[in-house]
Order: structure tokens, then sequence, then C-alpha cells
């Protein structure tokens, strides 16, 4: 698992490099960020499509979160200002996805920081 | 239950009367169970357009507390905050389409009935059309009814629903050589009456069953909206 884990995230990176121009890409400047969580009962091919619809996110990079969620037990799918971030866990709660929210810079986007092991 | 498939006027199957009937029931159930968990009233309108303040209730059923969870998970500040702009929102969305779907299987109304079907209106089962601008709205409720036959279920990881899986598919490949659709019920009619006399073997079998089905018709939904979606985008 760890070394799947290892790769996605290398792979994560490259994909951010070229996806800067069309859309907005999580990071540890913005405050907040927005968290989905695995869980048993979502489908993997209804997470890529929410990531794809709502997100736009190309289905590569969806595939790659999707699997990050699924592999690491969750995944930052978005960041930005606090209220950005309302919108889009209200969203993904609408869609039935388990999404929170919280700051970054707090390990948000690292394996086994706080909350990880849940 | 045939997979859903593309077509000009929206997304069709073919699920049998006994498919429909179950999971608007289950549906309307859950319908009511958010209301109620939510502090929406049965009286209050859910339709496009109503706007929401404020939070009625704060849900203790596990299952919608998974429906409506936590948005912080250390801070209940920001949590509370969070419940304070958004459950009702979100509850009466759910509502909504948890009734649309319901009133979509099942247009008559007659699964709210126990039992009591039409069996010359229902015979041959009933062609399910999605239209493309509400097939997000029915795999969504497609979703809140799994995650709430999961919870009741006890399913609490991967390897649970996958044990799950075989032994529903287990189950119905046995069936096969029998036609009738409830083999605990000889003549096809009497399974509301038998729901209170079922071991809990069998209800996880029965609830097993609508929950695999239920992820059946989702699943291949999804997959013709994804392909729709990626193929407007070129």
């Amino acid at each position: 698992m760890l070394s799947t884990l290892a790769d996605a995230g290398t792979a994560t990176e490259e994909e951010t490099r070229t996806d800067v121009q069309t859309d907005h890409v999580p990071g540890l400047a913005d405050p907040w960020v927005t968290i989905v969580w695995n869980d048993p009962v979502n489908l993997m091919t209804y997470v890529s499509y929410v990531f794809e619809s709502y997100f736009g996110y190309p289905p590569a990079k969806a595939k790659k979160l999707m699997l990050q969620v699924h592999h690491e037990g969750r995944a930052v799918v978005s960041s930005g200002p606090r209220e950005r971030m309302e919108v889009d866990v209200q969203a993904m709660q609408g869609y039935g996805l388990w999404a929170t929210l919280q700051q970054s810079g707090r390990g948000a986007g690292a394996p086994g920081a706080e909350g990880g092991a849940e | 239950m045939t997979p859903f498939r593309s077509t000009p006027d929206g997304y069709v199957a073919r699920w049998e009367a006994v498919e429909c009937h179950v999971l608007a029931r289950v549906a309307r159930d859950v319908a009511e169970l958010v209301r109620a968990e939510s502090g929406l009233g049965p009286d209050v309108e859910v339709g496009e357009g109503v706007a929401f303040t404020g939070v009625g209730l704060v849900p203790h059923d596990p299952a919608v507390q998974r429906l409506l969870p936590d948005a912080h998970r250390d801070d209940p500040d920001v949590a509370a905050d969070f419940r304070h702009l958004t459950q009702t929102d979100l509850a009466a969305a759910k509502v909504a389409r948890l009734e649309a779907f319901a009133d979509a299987l099942d247009p008559e109304g007659d699964a709210h009935d126990d039992g009591e079907l039409d069996e010359q209106a229902w015979a041959g089962g009933a062609q399910i059309l999605v239209p493309r601008d509400e097939a997000q709205a029915f795999a969504g409720a497609l979703t809140d009814v799994r995650i709430v036959l999961a919870e009741r279920l006890g399913l609490e990881d991967d390897a649970a629903v996958e044990l799950l899986h075989d032994e529903v598919i287990a189950g119905v490949a046995g069936e096969e050589s029998d036609d009738a659709d409830e083999p605990d019920d000889a003549d096809g009619t009497g399974d509301a009456e038998d729901a209170d006399d079922v071991t809990d073997g069998e209800q996880r079998r029965y609830w097993g069953g609508v929950f695999v089905a239920a992820g059946f018709a989702q699943e291949s939904l999804v997959d013709e909206m994804l392909a729709d979606l990626r193929a407007q985008r070129g």
C-alpha cells in the first residue's frame, strides 16, 4: 500500500504542473482545504463522476484523487478561502460523499497526519 | 433489472415490479427519516427555489449523521457553524430527490401501502427513463438509500461490502432454477405479511439484495453519465 501511495504522490505532482493553467490546484498556500474521506458505500465510478463533473477535473486527475481516497482513506480535493471550501463541502455532502473542511498547513495533505488514522 | 443504457431521451433500464416497489418504499422511508432527524417537518415544502437557514435538529441516527456529517473533525465550532448554514438546505435537497426518485419508480404511489399491488398494471415490470437533467439527482438518491441500508446492515468497511456482495450473488445464483422473485414466499404476494417473521439471516439477505440491486443500478447509470460527460468535454 505504501508503494502505491508514493507512486500516486509522484504522479499527482506531475499532473499539478500541467493543470496550472486550466484549474485551481490544491496547495498549502491556501488557508483551507476540502477533504473527502473513504467510505465503503460510494462506488469508484460515482466518486470519479463527482470529481469530474463538480470540479471539472480531467479524468486522469479525478481518478488519481478517487484512488487516493480509496487507498489512503482521504484526499484533499480543493483548497481556498473558508467560504469557498464551505461551498465545496456542502456540494460533496450533497452528492453523498463524506467531506470535511479544515485549515491547511496542519498536515492536511500528508498521509498519516492528524486525523488520518480514523 | 437491466443496466441503464444511454438513449436520445435519457438513461433507460427495465426494472421488475418488485424492484420498483421495494426501492420506492425504501426511498420514501429514508426521506421521512431525514425529515424527522434534521427537524424538517412533514409539512415543509422542499421544492426548488425554497431557501432555508438555521438548523432544526442535530441528527442522532447514525445513518443520518453519515448523510449530514460534521464538517470539521476537530473543531466543533466550525462544524456547528457549517451545520447552521447548510443542514436544512442539504436535508431538503436530499428529501426532494428521494421523493422524486420514489415517484419515478412508482408514479401511482402503490408502494405507499404494504403489499397490494396491481398485478396487471405491473406485469412485465416497468421501463425506467431517467432524463439527463434528472440523472444526477437520481444517482444521488441511490447513494443516500445505499448509505442508509449500509448502516442498517452494519457494513463498516470495504471487506464487509465485498462479503455481502458475494453472499447475495451466491443467493441469486441458487434462485435461478426457481421462477419466484421471493424464494421464501411461494405465492409471491405475501412478503409484506411475512416481514415480521424473517430471521436476521433472511433480513440480511433481503436488504442485502436491495443494497446490491441499488448499487448495480447506480453503477450502470453513472457509467453512462460519465461517458456522456467526457464526450461533451471532448
